[in-house]
């Protein structure tokens, strides 16, 4: 679980993020919708404990990441926005190097790391230097970093940028999965379609607050809009499509 | 802790090892750039100069047949003599010749009648590499001289010797070994060049570099302390910083048998009891320049602008380095806190063969180590920031 409270952030003249706070549940896939720049991925940073926040919290099960980040992140994986994998060590080297440095070793990681590469279906690049993958290799790759040390919760920063349709529904079929084995699942977009085909869970963010949340059903029953797009352009508070 | 340290140096170690750049640098560039250059200037020099000493006097004389006598002298005395250009002048000024003797015609005249007869040696003092052959030219010309000098003493039935009321003898001190530092000036430097060059690319890897690729926030999201990854790092660093040092003065050791010591007089003592000294007198500086090079490219935006700005690092031990051959001095106790200048003085001292004071290298050591603690302590404290993501 994360429950994100009362969270504040400004870089500079610029508030970023503005008394945000909603809960991710377990077994939900929750998701951050919003437009470039809205304040999802600083929202998602926060969470990841790579920035600090200017006022209110987030608990990551037990763990309050301003107290004990190291602890929060322990049980959470991060998919950030760039997947950033090391060119020159493969893809297995990539994944074993994160598995050590949450902690795992010998045979239970080589198991492990054996299991994702079946998960994933990476057995054709396992073994070749990052390098020369397309984009969507690296996101299997990068995937499999963030589930190698079976985090609990699951942060995901738009994960489908930049892949193929076939590529996007294998992922969407492996969030499900994880969903259905009880993760926390928090992932941002700014894709509505997207955003309305996996998500128990939504939350609309704009110009740094949220602006609307619930599950699909009550965002369209809340803004009286069937078409959830129409419904998201309401809830972000810019005028519809022009007759 | 050190489990994840030794992950984080593991696979800096391993992902640096498979850089073409960084492992050229490290393993190439780095150890065999001082040697190479070393050696090569060495034995041209001393070719030449030794050339120069066995082969004749190229003279070119005009007016030789006023003075066969002195012309005989000089054909004795190792000078091959050349008929003079057509204006001795001109051909110095524009380098044809180096040097031209010039007998005018009153020459017998004068020395007949016991005058001082007027010789010319036309040079250009301006030009360095001729000022070997003109003063060969002038010392046999004096020598000539003396020669008559003493001949028309005795004729007068006067001793000779009472032209030379003084006999100035030089009595040089200096061993075979400490005349070696004269060439050997430059290897401490050589050898923080070496430590240097081996912590530069690996430095900007893990710092600007991660960043630029984009692997820096998702390894900060993993569940290792940014302290443990900084020192992991560090580690790695410090360690290539040390191999490369380490390779330079193997390979300087190696090397002093191909330098022609015997025929410059002097003695290079550099067996591999003195290389080991060298390198554990100057692998403290390896911590130092890998933490100052880290701290430096933690502040730079890209891979690039940390290329430009540890480039200027490169001068910073050069300036002691050009300080002590300027204004040579005795090792005195201040200099020892000074990193790089201490290296290089306990380094000259130990070719040298001086003793080494234990109170100076305990000194070095300690403050060198010191300030690469502090920096690392830098570079860890700026790597915790949040902007370290630029």
């Amino acid at each position: 679980m994360i429950a994100v409270r009362n969270l504040s952030k400004q870089f500079g003249a610029v508030r970023a993020v503005q008394a945000v706070d909603f809960t991710a549940a377990d077994s939900r896939i929750t998701g951050l919708l919003g437009a470039n720049g809205a304040g999802k991925s600083t929202t998602l940073r926060i969470i990841s404990t790579v920035l600090k926040p200017d006022s209110g919290t987030v608990m990551v099960d037990d763990s309050d990441v301003r107290v004990d980040s190291l602890g929060a992140r322990r049980q959470l994986g991060v998919l950030p926005h760039a997947s950033g994998l090391y060119p020159r060590l493969t893809a297995m080297e990539n994944i074993r190097y994160y598995g050590e440095l949450n902690g795992l070793e010998g045979t239970a990681l080589s198991q492990r790391i054996a299991e994702l590469v079946e998960l994933l279906e990476m057995q054709e690049f396992a073994n070749r230097p990052a390098k020369g993958f397309s984009q969507g290799q690296r996101i299997k790759v990068a995937l499999a970093r963030v589930l190698v040390h079976r985090p609990k919760n699951l942060v995901l920063d738009e994960p489908t940028n930049g892949l193929d349709v076939m590529a996007i529904r294998a992922l969407r079929t492996i969030i499900r999965r994880l969903r259905d084995r009880g993760h926390c699942l928090l992932f941002s977009s700014h894709v509505m379609q997207e955003v309305a085909a996996l998500c128990d869970d939504i939350i609309i963010i704009a110009h740094g607050r949220i602006v609307a949340r619930g599950t699909p059903d009550e965002i369209r029953q809340h803004t009286g809009e069937t078409d959830l797009e129409e419904a998201f352009m309401k809830a972000v508070g810019e005028s519809g499509v022009t007759p | 802790m050190m489990r994840k340290l030794w992950t984080v140096f593991r696979k800096e170690v391993l992902d640096n090892l498979r850089d073409r750049r960084t492992l050229l640098t490290v393993l190439v560039f780095g150890p065999l750039f001082g040697p190479v250059l070393y050696v090569g200037m060495m034995n041209l020099m001393t070719n030449k100069q030794l050339a120069n000493l066995n082969q004749p006097l190229k003279l070119p004389v005009q007016g030789a047949r006023y003075a066969p006598n002195l012309v005989e002298y000089l054909k004795q005395h190792n000078t091959d003599i050349q008929s003079a250009p057509a204006d001795p002048r001109q051909a110095v000024k524009n380098g044809s010749v180096d040097v031209v003797l010039v007998i005018p015609k009153e020459y017998a005249a004068a020395f007949r009648a016991g005058q001082p007869a007027v010789v010319q040696l036309v040079m250009d003092q301006s030009k360095d590499s001729a000022q070997k052959n003109v003063e060969r030219a002038r010392n046999l010309l004096q020598s000539y001289g003396q020669e008559i000098a003493a001949l028309r003493l005795l004729a007068r039935g006067v001793d000779p010797r009472a032209l030379a009321p003084l006999a100035v003898e030089s009595v040089d001190v200096s061993t075979p070994q400490s005349r070696a530092v004269l060439i050997l000036g430059f290897v401490p430097y050589f050898f923080l060049f070496a430590a240097i060059i081996g912590a530069f690319y690996l430095a900007i890897d893990v710092t600007a570099g991660e960043r630029e690729r984009g692997s820096l926030e998702p390894l900060l999201t993993t569940a290792v302390a940014r302290s443990t990854l900084m020192s992991g790092k560090l580690a790695a660093v410090t360690v290539f910083s040390a191999v490369s040092l380490g390779l330079d003065v193997m390979a300087l050791s190696w090397s002093q048998g191909l330098i022609p010591a015997a025929k410059l007089n002097i003695v290079v003592n550099f067996g591999w009891h003195t290389a080991l000294a060298a390198f554990l007198l100057t692998v403290p500086f390896c911590l130092l320049i890998a933490a100052l090079l880290t701290v430096v490219a933690s502040f730079t935006r890209s891979y690039k602008e940390a290329q430009t700005w540890l480039s200027f690092i490169f001068i910073l031990p050069m300036i002691p380095v050009f300080a002590l051959i300027m204004f040579p001095t005795e090792p005195t106790l201040w200099m020892m806190w000074v990193p790089a200048l201490s290296q290089d003085v306990l380094v000259t001292s130990l070719i040298k063969g001086a003793a080494l004071s234990g109170a100076f290298v305990a000194i070095s050591v300690s403050s060198t180590l010191a300030l690469g603690l502090l920096l690392a302590w830098l570079a860890t404290w700026l790597y915790c920031r949040e902007q370290v993501l630029g």
